[in-house]
């Protein structure tokens, strides 16, 4: 067991704070989807069909990559397959060069293979547009849940973040905060060089990226630069147009909402063919779509029968908000990803075997996120997987 | 894959699957106390239908001052591998294994409840006399399955088998829910062509209960927690439900949420307590506050992890006048 990793858990579960704005967050994360559920129960149904899709996806990545990327070429945009972590940072380098200003969109498999931090250290000056992912990276914290990075972070914290930042004392309120964070970001989605987004979901047969939200930030930060980078995990690929949107709906609701403010379709480029039928691209969106398909591991992990069930994950974050041990140390039991199913990527996806080991033994093995992943993805079944290979090998 | 080795497993784990492969329990102790708490009851001398109690019962008076020695090294010391080194903390503090068992031992003459003894009372109220292997109950190897030591564990689960075939077992009823998941499901799959049928007390019990009166004494609201490996794992959640509604007396408020299916962990999920005791401890008192939130004069449960570790955290919340039973006992107690 890692000395630091021990040392972090027990701060975390010293700090009333996390334990406060967690369990905020979880009565709220069941109401909510119990709402949305009942509202729209034929969710349930569809997640088994969603399950099957991703079964199938998760044994076809690498062609559907190429077939996605093939359609994204046809619509004007260009794409990628990056084989590891590295060579998605160095084409996403190459495209940005340095001394650009960067806007970012919330993404899990950005913060998998490091960029921000990357793009920082090449001299760019990068912003973080999600509102939790703001407020994280003021803090110099790192996300502690996949859809609510700053979940462990109470309205009091953020409040005297603000103040600081803006050299004013500001109130409690959370919508004080919540219009201090777009006065802040609103010009430098317009000023910035380059977007970044990831996608929740990515049809094949269209080359088309599902980008799900609520705050408006992904719109702007995918419409407003000249260029659009959207960097993507193959799990996240599936055959269909159609397929995708049952993904999406899915995803959203097990995310606790009936229905998001915004689902983004992105297929190329804009263009615009109104003078003389000629046509342009760059007219109100960006001139360049560029899509990255990171395999980093995800390929190999497919080939295992039970460990490839994490990449059917759909990242609803459904499963963090019923692990009794995440519930007081929210994300400091985790690595890039959480709690249990973050295990198998610490252990087969970042590669970080001490950590995994660590985080597989944090695991209660309880099971309740299996009851609520839409999924039905057996964590306690990986983990014991994972705890055999330590021990045994 | 292709990991690190043993040394990545927490100690406290290590030690409790070096017991089992060493001594056949958990806390490598001599077998002979395995079965003092039996004194006095009489068992079939046929052991066709076997009573399981499993370690954890069995050893339930020794492995509370065991767990609280490392709960307090834990929060004596900075020093993260401490509570890992489970063996040496015992020599650490001047406790010793015989010493700890001694006191328990002589504790548990005097004490007032008796799990399994009122476990037998009720099964054979409703007509099952079970035989009972005593001081050669084998152990089921659950925690060395959920240590990752998945080799040894088919070892050991093979010569349980062996044992129980040799007895003459045809049927278990084990009550310990992680023996029963081992032993039915687990041993399954090493033991593809085992004939031994192995169900869970409350199993038993729920299926019989209309042979029997029961009444408690006083009346009372009672909440259930549904244990980890019994509700979510064996899907046992109805039937102590039917059990609990069909005593007079007694009214069964449920969780808020988290009760059935979604019941939550009481923080003792597979040895967890000795690999994190200070997170494993406000665990259980979350739990704790989850169902004292019911209104529930008495919280009932069936397994002895989570026992220990929901009356340590009623004791955490300073709450009097509410008890935390075993469903056995509770059962015992009603029965007129």
């Amino acid at each position: 067991m890692q000395k630091e990793y021990r040392k972090e858990l027990k701060a975390a579960l010293a700090n009333s704070r996390i334990k406060l704005a967690l369990s905020r967050a979880i009565s709220s994360y069941r109401q909510n989807t119990n709402n949305a559920l009942k509202k729209y129960p034929h969710t349930i149904k569809m997640a088994e069909e969603v399950l099957k899709i991703k079964q199938y996806a998760i044994q076809h990545m690498y062609d559907l990559a190429q077939e996605a990327g093939k359609n994204i070429e046809e619509n004007k945009g260009k794409y990628y397959i990056a084989m590891t972590a590295d060579e998605a940072l160095t084409i996403i380098s190459k495209l940005i060069g340095r001394g650009k200003l960067v806007v970012k969109a919330k993404s899990m498999t950005a913060e998998e293979i490091g960029l921000r931090e990357h793009l920082e250290q090449e001299g760019n000056e990068v912003y973080e547009t999600d509102l939790g992912e703001f407020i994280i990276q003021k803090l110099g914290s790192r996300p502690m849940h996949i859809l609510s990075p700053a979940i462990h972070v109470p309205r009091e914290d953020v409040a005297s973040l603000f103040s600081k930042i803006i050299g004013r004392e500001l109130p409690t309120d959370i919508p004080t905060l919540v219009a201090t964070a777009r006065e802040l970001l609103r010009d430098k989605f317009i000023r910035a060089d380059v977007g970044i987004s990831s996608a929740n979901v990515v049809s094949a047969d269209t080359g088309t990226l599902f980008l799900i939200e609520n705050e408006g930030n992904i719109r702007l930060a995918t419409s407003a630069p000249p260029v659009h980078i959207a960097l993507v995990g193959m799990e996240k690929l599936v055959p269909t147009l159609e397929d995708a949107f049952k993904v999406s709906e899915v995803t959203w609701r097990y995310a606790n909402y009936a229905i998001p403010s915004y689902v983004s379709l992105i297929s190329g480029p804009s263009k615009t063919g109104d003078i003389e039928k000629v046509t342009t691209y760059g007219a109100h969106g960006p001139r360049e779509l560029h899509v990255i398909f990171l395999d980093g591991g995800r390929v190999k992990l497919a080939e295992d029968p039970v460990l490839r069930q994490a990449l059917y994950c759909l990242r609803c974050g459904g499963c963090l908000y019923e692990c009794p041990v995440f519930s007081l140390t929210a994300g400091y039991f985790g690595d890039k990803y959480f709690a249990g199913i973050g295990t198998v990527w610490a252990a087969e996806i970042s590669k970080n075997i001490e950590k995994a080991s660590s985080m597989a033994y944090t695991c209660l093995t309880c099971g309740r996120c299996k009851i609520r992943c839409p999924m039905k993805i057996d964590v306690p079944e990986m983990i014991m997987k994972i705890r055999k290979s330590i021990a045994e090998e | 894959m292709g990991y690190k080795g043993r040394q990545l497993v927490p100690s406290g784990l290590t030690y409790i699957a070096d017991n089992i492969k060493n001594k056949g329990n958990i806390l490598g102790l001599p077998a002979s106390y395995r079965a003092g708490w039996a004194g006095g009851i009489k068992f079939s001398e046929d052991k066709s239908t076997l009573f399981f109690a499993g370690c954890g019962y069995q050893y339930a008076d020794m492995l509370e001052p065991l767990v609280n020695v490392i709960k307090t090294a834990d929060k004596m010391t900075d020093n993260p591998d401490l509570p890992m080194l489970m063996s040496s903390i015992p020599r650490k503090f001047g406790i010793d294994a015989t010493r700890l068992l001694g006191s328990a031992l002589s504790r548990q003459s005097k004490k007032a409840d008796n799990i399994l003894k009122d476990a037998i009372n009720v099964l054979k109220a409703i007509g099952i006399e079970p035989g009972y292997l005593g001081q050669d109950e084998p152990c089921c190897g659950a925690p060395l399955y959920h240590s990752g030591f998945q080799q040894d564990y088919a070892l050991v689960v093979r010569q349980a088998y062996e044992r129980f075939a040799a007895a003459g077992v045809r049927r278990i009823i084990s009550i310990v829910p992680s023996c029963t998941y081992a032993l039915r499901d687990l041993a399954g799959k090493i033991l593809p062509e085992k004939t031994i049928e192995v169900k869970h007390f409350i199993e038993v019990l729920a299926d019989n209960i209309s042979s029997i009166k029961l009444e408690y004494p006083q009346s009372v609201k009672v909440t259930y927690h549904d244990p980890c490996q019994l509700g979510r794992y064996m899907g046992l959640i109805e039937q102590p439900r039917r059990v609990l509604k069909s005593i007079k007396n007694l009214e069964l408020v449920e969780a808020q949420w988290t009760s059935g299916e979604w019941s939550t962990c009481c923080g003792g999920g597979g040895g967890f307590e000795v690999v994190f005791p200070d997170i494993s401890y406000s665990l259980s008192i979350n739990r704790i506050e989850e169902l004292i939130a019911t209104g529930a004069d008495i919280i009932v449960t069936q397994c002895p992890g989570c026992m220990l570790q929901l009356r340590s955290g009623l004791k955490g919340t300073k709450r009097e006048n509410i008890e935390v039973l075993d469903l056995a006992t509770l059962v015992a107690r009603a029965i007129i």
